[in-house]
């Protein structure tokens, strides 16, 4: 912040160094989606109308590659207007969050084996587990008590099926 | 008066008032928690409701959404944490004047310049969305296309760090609308050879994702985090000299607000943020505003209320989004097989007024509702993250499953979820991409039906004056950063 009012007095300073990576990927993302469009399908000019089904995606992704390239120089308007765009990611993203993605990526990766209840169990002692939740009465109650609520409401009462997943080798 | 009678007599059946009055209250509760809001409870409810009633439905997600903006109040008084982003501008004063030992009074001062805020733009509503609508109706594909430029251009105003970013997001959301089946060719676009990939991504577990596990995600920072609360035994209701004194400053806010919600992609939080400056501006009293200025409190409130009526308007009259909340609404009746715009009012009229009719309904709710249950609703911000979000993530799996039975929309959930994450780390906001997802079929339908009528010739779009108006208001809009600097410095 300290000097987000002072004109960038180098090349350095004038592109944001996490605003270019973002740039460079998002182009790569582009050049990636544009390569896609060249693959579609192609139709006759006569049944598409004279216009072809890559054009409005190809559209879009000239605007936005035309929009991204200003990224990385953005943070000088926008200092210059009071804002940070760092403010959010000053800071590295927390371990606390990196395992939570990780933990609910397994859960969901394993879903189809454990089927629904036993995911809505995992979820439930997992994430309170790892975020620190060690008051036994509280969380016994919301391991039983959570699922169970759930499985009567949507199973039960609303009829969302439920996939039995290892509870159907069980009952075999 | 037909119509109304109909739709009030849609409307008036026991269990569509049960669903109001639940949303309603699921509302205030999703608005009194903080990270949770009325887009994320609207995203969640959406896959349970498409088995209701439209009328059901719709008016349960409309009820929510007026009550929701209402509850974040609660929160921004009795502990400074604004439980939804439009009563940001609410905390200013109420929370001095909570901890100035009126609790009950900055509540009570809140509720009821958010039903004068509802009620006001509500009838604004009944008058202009079928005015709009009969306007609409003359439009054509190029016209259409013409609105839906303009409304991806006022994305960029939306409240958000980066107005360029904002756009971008919108665009990533019109190009992810690409994705399936070309209608016109029958193409494949951007399946990937991936059978789920054919119809489309859909739009509900995209919005759970964002709105619901992104915050998750975020919250997972946060877990820790200590709050300070003020005791509210009860909401008070403001005298009659009060609310002589405050009739100024909420009428005044209920216009701003509702003209604010009705522009396509403006929402409560501007409006509150708008609301909030102008009862200052024009306050005898402005070294009160901070320390607890009644005026504080009864500007923004009336404003973000008078703004989610006034959004409806857009979004049933022309079907263009004037919120983020307003653009889930839009998604739902899609589901419910309706067709936003100008033929939903003029095909249907009752629907709307019986819609119209939930949102007074729900308006009055809260009022009654905040008047017994504020003492809990102040409660219910303690519940504790480590046991809300495991509960939270658990809705919005069943919620992305249930929709179409399928493990692939939990996993598009998931993924939006970590991209909704990252994109707020990094400046882009998730509103402007849905309201880009759901607009998308319409810019490139109306683009692609202009283009056959003019024979490819972009610029013979500009021969009719409406889309030539609604260019030079996207010029407009794109470049107001610009302007507006220049007139201020002025």
């Amino acid at each position: 912040m300290k000097n987000n009012k002072t004109a960038p007095s180098n090349l350095g300073a004038l592109f944001n160094k996490k605003d270019t990576i973002i740039a460079i990927v998002m182009i790569a993302i582009i050049a990636f989606l544009w390569f896609e469009t060249t693959k579609f399908e192609k139709v006759p000019d006569l049944f598409s109308n004279n216009i072809p089904p890559e054009m409005f995606p190809q559209i879009l992704l000239l605007i936005i590659l035309g929009m991204i390239l200003i990224i990385p120089f953005e943070h000088i308007f926008l200092s210059k207007s009071g804002k940070n765009i760092d403010s959010a990611r000053s800071k590295p993203v927390e371990k606390s969050t990196i395992g939570t993605m990780i933990i609910l990526t397994a859960i969901i990766a394993s879903s189809q084996l454990l089927g629904a209840a036993l995911t809505i169990i995992a979820v439930s002692i997992s994430l309170p587990l790892y975020w620190g939740e060690r008051r036994l009465k509280v969380l016994i109650s919301y391991i039983i008590g959570f699922p169970l609520f759930v499985i009567i409401l949507f199973n039960i009462i609303l009829g969302v099926h439920f996939e039995p997943g290892l509870l159907d080798l069980l009952k075999n | 008066m037909e119509d109304v009678a109909k739709g009030l007599g849609l409307l008036l059946e026991f269990e569509n008032i049960v669903l109001i009055l639940s949303g309603v209250l699921i509302g205030v509760l999703v608005g009194a928690l903080p990270g949770l809001s009325s887009p994320m409870a609207i995203a969640l409810l959406i896959p349970f409701t498409i088995s209701l009633d439209p009328v059901a439905a719709i008016s349960m997600m409309a009820a929510l959404y007026c009550a929701g903006t209402f509850g974040g109040s609660i929160t921004a008084i009795l502990i400074n944490a604004p439980g939804a982003p439009p009563a940001v501008a609410t905390a200013l004063d109420g929370y001095p004047m909570a901890k100035n030992g009126e609790p009950g009074r900055a509540l009570g001062l809140a509720a009821v310049s958010s039903v004068f805020g509802g009620i006001f733009s509500l009838i604004i509503f009944i008058f202009a969305a079928p005015l709009l609508a009969k306007l609409a109706l003359e439009f054509g594909p190029a016209e259409y296309f013409g609105l839906a430029v303009f409304a991806l251009s006022m994305l960029a105003s939306m409240s958000g760090k980066s107005s360029l970013r904002n756009l971008i997001s919108g665009l990533v959301g019109v190009l992810i609308g690409t994705i399936g089946i070309h209608l016109t060719t029958g193409v494949e676009r951007f399946t990937f050879d991936i059978p789920d990939l054919e119809e489309g991504i859909h739009f509900v577990p995209v919005l759970i994702g964002l709105f619901a596990v992104s915050e998750l995600f975020k919250q997972s920072e946060k877990l820790n985090a200590v709050v300070e609360r003020i005791q509210a035994k009860a909401l008070r209701l403001p005298s009659l000299a009060e609310l002589k004194k405050l009739k100024y400053t909420i009428l005044r806010s209920s216009g701003i607000g509702t003209f604010i919600g009705i522009l396509p992609a403006e929402g409560s939080t501007v409006a509150a943020i708008i609301g909030y400056n102008e009862a200052r501006r024009w306050s005898k009293d402005k070294d009160k505003f901070g320390k607890g200025s009644p005026e504080g409190i009864a500007g923004p409130e009336a404003a973000n209320n008078a703004a989610a009526g006034g959004a409806m308007v857009p979004t049933l009259a022309l079907g263009i989004p004037g919120s983020g909340s307003t653009a889930l609404i839009l998604a739902a009746l899609i589901m419910h097989g309706f067709r936003p715009g100008p033929y939903l009012i003029s095909e249907t009229p009752e629907f709307v007024y019986a819609i119209f009719g939930a949102m007074l309904i729900a308006n009055l709710g809260f009022l009654f509702i905040g008047l017994i249950g504020a003492k809990f609703f102040s409660l219910v911000a303690f519940i504790p993250k480590k046991l809300l979000w495991p509960a939270v993530f658990i809705f919005s799996m069943i919620g992305s499953y249930s929709f179409a039975s399928s493990m692939f929309d939990v996993w598009v959930m998931l993924t939006a979820g970590l991209v909704g994450y990252f994109m707020d780390r990094n400046g882009f906001s998730a509103a402007p991409l849905v309201m880009g997802l759901i607009l998308g079929k319409l810019v490139e339908e109306s683009f692609s039906q202009s283009m056959i009528i003019h024979d490819n010739n972009f610029f013979a779009l500009l021969e009719s004056p409406v889309v030539l108006l609604f260019f030079v208001l996207t010029f407009l809009s794109l470049s107001s950063p610009f302007w507006t600097k220049f007139f201020s410095k002025k």
